[in-house]
C-alpha cells in the first residue's frame, strides 16, 4: 500500500456536511495524525475511506485505484467504538478474523493480546471498554495489513497500554506501513505521527509534517505601552495567520520570518517583544479555535 | 459460510438439541411408566375374568404370540398376534349392535383400524406398527423450524446494529457476505427440521419399531416442510434488514400479525366493513409463506391427502416468496452505512 488520495470528498448527512469538499493526500510508510475537534469528519472520513458510509462527492483512490472489496486485505481499521460481538469470546474473534484474512497471524494476536493482559478465553461482554479496545487493535495489528486506519486507538486505555499502542504503529511505519489515526490526545499525536492533518467542520485547515509546521509557526508577542496602539499593517503581512490582542498586548502567529516580524512590532512602538515556539497543541487550537487558544477574540486589521 | 453467523447457529442448535434431549428424557420416563399396557396381555387378562370367555394361546413359528378369544355369550371372538416390539396384529369379530355403525378407515401414526360391516357382524382389523407417515414428522419439524427460522431471521439487522465495522471491511463482496450469512441460518433451520425428526424418531424407537412412509403425499410434506420455514425465515430477513433499528420488534410482533391476518383472511361476512377487512388482509395474506401451507386431511380411504388444491403452484410460490424476500433484504444490505 502507498499513496491515498482523497479528492474533494463531500459526504452529505440529511442535507448537512460532515465532509465538505476535503482533499489530502496520504504518502506511504508514514504515520500520518488526523485531528480535529469533535464533529470535525474524521470519522465520517475514515468511514468513506472505507466504503462504511458512501461519499456524496469527489472519490478516494488507493495506489491510483478505487477500493475494492480485495483491498481489505491489506487494511486493518480500528473504529472509536467497540464492534465486538458481545456474546463471542476473544478467541473467537481471533478465528473469525483468521478465517477472513488470508495475512492473519493468530500467534501474533495472541502475544498481542498476552502484552494487554487480556484473557482471549473471555468473552467480549465481559471485558472493560479498554480491554476491548486492546482486543481490536491487538486482532489489527496482527493483521499483517499494510494500511492501518485507527480511529482513537487508545480511548479507554491506561497510559501504559496508550504507550504501547503508540509503539505499535511507530513500528508498522518502520517496517513500511502506513498509519493513519485520529486522537484527541495531542500529545500522543506528536509523539507518533510524523505528518499531521487537521479538521474543522468538514474541511481541511492545515496539514504538513509536523517538525515543519512546529518550525514555522511561532507566536510573536508584543506588549504596548497602553491600548491605544496600532500594528501599521503588520496582521496584514502574508506570513501573520493571525493576530489576537488583549489590551494592550498582541499575540502573531506567523508563519515564517518570526524575527522580520518581531522587529517591526518593536518598530510599531511594542516595548517587549518576544518569539514563542509552538507545541503541536497550540498549532491545532489556531487552526480549529483561536479564540481557545489566545481566550480573546482575534481582530485581524483591516 | 459465515463463521459468526454459523456460531449463532450453533448455539441456536445446541439450545434445540438440549430441548428435544428433555423431550427424550421425558419419553423415556413414559416408556418405563407404560410398559405393563404395552402387551396385549393386560386386557386378555381382564377378559378371561369374563364367566364363558374361553382363551386359547399358541405360539407361531415366526415367534408371534397369538391369543385367540371367544366370548359366546357376547358373540365376539377376538385374535390378537402379538409380534412384541413388532408391534401387534388384532382381529376383533363383534355384532354390528356393538360395534361402529360405519365402515370406517382410520390411520393414526403407526396405528391403522379398518373396521368393516358383514351383515349383522362387524370385523374391526387393528395394527399398531403400521408405517408412520412423514408427514406427522415434518409437522413437528416444522414447528421447531419456524421458531429457528423466526430467531436467526435478523441476521443482517444484528450486523447493522454494532458490527458494520467489522463486516464491511472484509475481503469479500457485501452480496458474498449476505449469502454465506443466509447460507448459514439456511443450514441451520434445516438442520434443525433434521434434528427434531430425528428426536422424535428416537421417541418411537421407545416404543415400536418404526417404519416410515415417504410416498405420495408425505414426499411432498418434505418438500413443503423444507420449503416454508425458508421463505418465512426470508420474509423475516427481508423486514428486518429493512427495519433494522427495530428488528427485535419485527421478531416479536410476526408471529401475531401473521395470525391475525391469516384469521381475517379467512373470515366469511356479509358486513361491507368486515368484507373490506377480509380482503384487505387476504392481499396481505399473499405475501404470507404461511399462507400457502396446505393441510393435510385423511381421505376416504384413510390414506393423508392436501386439502389445497395444486401443490406444485404452492410449492413453487413458497420457493419464489424466498428468492424474492432474500433478494429484498440482499438489496437492501448493499445499501447500508456504518
Amino acid at each position: 500500500m502507498s499513496t491515498i488520495t482523497i479528492s474533494n470528498l463531500r459526504k452529505l448527512y440529511g442535507g448537512v456536511p460532515a465532509v465538505d469538499g476535503f482533499s489530502l493526500e496520504i504518502p506511504e510508510s508514514t504515520v500520518f495524525g488526523l485531528l480535529g475537534p469533535n464533529g470535525a469528519g474524521k470519522t465520517t472520513t475514515f468511514k468513506c475511506m472505507l466504503d462504511l458510509a458512501r461519499p456524496s462527492g469527489g472519490e478516494i483512490r488507493y495506489d491510483g485505484k478505487p477500493l475494492v472489496p480485495e483491498t481489505f486485505e491489506r487494511i486493518a481499521y480500528v473504529p472509536e467504538r467497540s464492534v465486538l460481538y458481545d456474546w463471542m469470546t476473544v478467541n473467537e474473534h481471533v478465528e473469525m478474523t483468521r478465517r477472513a484474512f488470508a495475512s492473519f497471524d493468530p500467534a501474533r494476536a495472541v502475544e498481542l493480546l498476552g502484552q494487554f493482559n487480556v484473557d482471549p478465553r473471555k468473552r467480549a461482554r465481559a471485558l472493560s471498554k479498554g480491554m476491548r479496545t486492546a482486543v481490536m487493535i491487538a486482532i489489527a495489528f496482527a493483521r499483517n495489513a499494510t494500511l492501518l486506519i485507527l480511529d482513537e486507538p487508545t480511548s479507554g486505555l491506561d497510559p501504559v497500554n496508550q504507550r504501547h499502542v503508540l509503539s505499535l504503529m511507530i513500528n508498522e511505519a518502520a517496517k513500511g506501513n502506513s498509519v493513519i489515526f485520529s486522537s484527541h490526545q495531542i500529545g500522543q499525536v506528536e509523539r507518533a505521527a510524523e505528518r499531521i492533518a487537521v479538521m474543522d467542520r468538514g474541511r481541511l485547515v492545515l496539514e504538513g509534517l509536523v517538525d515543519d509546521l512546529k518550525a514555522d509557526r511561532k507566536i510573536v508577542e508584543g506588549i504596548f505601552p497602553d491600548v491605544t496602539f496600532t500594528l501599521d499593517g503588520i496582521a496584514n503581512d502574508a506570513r501573520v495567520a493571525r493576530a489576537d490582542r488583549t489590551e494592550r498586548i498582541v499575540r502573531l502567529l506567523v508563519t515564517a520570518g518570526a524575527d522580520e516580524i518581531a522587529a517591526r512590532l518593536s518598530g510599531a512602538g511594542a516595548v517587549g517583544v518576544r518569539v514563542l515556539d509552538l507545541n503541536l497543541e497550540d498549532i491545532f487550537l489556531y487552526a480549529v479555535a483561536p479564540a481557545t487558544a489566545t481566550t480573546d477574540v482575534v481582530v485581524k486589521e483591516s | 459460510m459465515n463463521y459468526v453467523e454459523w456460531l449463532r447457529v450453533r448455539n441456536l442448535l445446541r439450545l434445540v438439541a438440549i430441548i428435544l434431549a428433555i423431550l427424550l428424557v421425558l419419553a423415556v420416563v413414559l416408556r418405563i411408566s407404560v410398559s405393563r399396557y404395552m402387551s396385549p396381555d393386560v386386557w386378555v387378562h381382564q377378559a378371561m375374568m369374563h364367566p364363558g370367555v374361553k382363551v386359547t394361546h399358541v405360539t407361531l413359528p415366526d415367534g408371534t404370540k397369538r391369543t385367540i378369544m371367544d366370548d359366546p355369550s357376547q358373540s365376539t371372538h377376538a385374535m390378537i398376534d402379538d409380534r412384541g416390539y413388532g408391534g401387534s396384529h388384532i382381529v376383533i369379530t363383534e355384532p354390528s349392535s356393538r360395534a361402529h355403525k360405519e365402515n370406517s378407515n382410520v390411520n393414526v401414526g403407526s396405528i391403522h383400524v379398518i373396521e368393516s360391516q358383514n351383515g349383522a357382524m362387524t370385523t374391526t382389523v387393528v395394527d399398531t406398527n403400521g408405517a408412520v407417515p412423514m408427514i406427522y414428522y415434518m409437522l413437528l419439524a416444522d414447528i421447531v423450524a419456524l421458531i429457528v427460522a423466526t430467531i436467526l431471521a435478523a441476521p443482517l439487522a444484528r450486523e447493522i446494529d454494532g458490527h458494520l465495522e467489522i463486516t464491511l471491511t472484509k475481503p469479500i463482496s457485501r452480496v458474498r457476505f449476505a449469502l454465506g450469512i443466509i447460507g448459514a441460518d439456511v443450514a441451520g433451520i434445516i438442520a434443525a427440521s433434521i434434528l427434531t425428526v430425528l428426536a422424535f424418531y428416537i421417541c418411537q424407537l421407545l416404543f415400536e419399531s418404526p417404519r416410515l412412509d415417504f410416498s405420495g403425499i408425505n414426499a411432498r410434506a418434505i418438500a413443503m416442510g423444507l420449503a416454508c420455514p425458508l421463505a418465512w425465515y426470508a420474509m423475516l430477513c427481508a423486514a428486518t434488514t429493512w427495519l433494522h433499528r427495530s428488528y427485535g420488534a419485527v421478531l416479536g410482533f410476526a408471529w401475531p400479525v401473521a395470525i391475525l391476518v391469516g384469521v381475517l383472511s379467512i373470515i366469511s361476512t356479509n358486513n361491507v366493513v368486515a368484507l373490506f377487512v377480509h380482503d384487505v388482509a387476504w392481499t396481505l395474506s399473499r405475501l404470507d409463506p404461511l399462507s400457502y401451507v396446505s393441510f393435510a386431511e385423511p381421505d376416504g380411504h384413510g390414506l393423508l391427502t392436501y386439502s389445497g388444491s395444486n401443490f406444485a403452484l404452492r410449492l413453487s410460490i413458497q420457493l419464489f416468496l424466498f428468492v424474492a424476500y432474500g433478494a429484498l433484504a440482499i438489496w437492501k444490505w448493499q445499501r447500508v452505512e456504518a
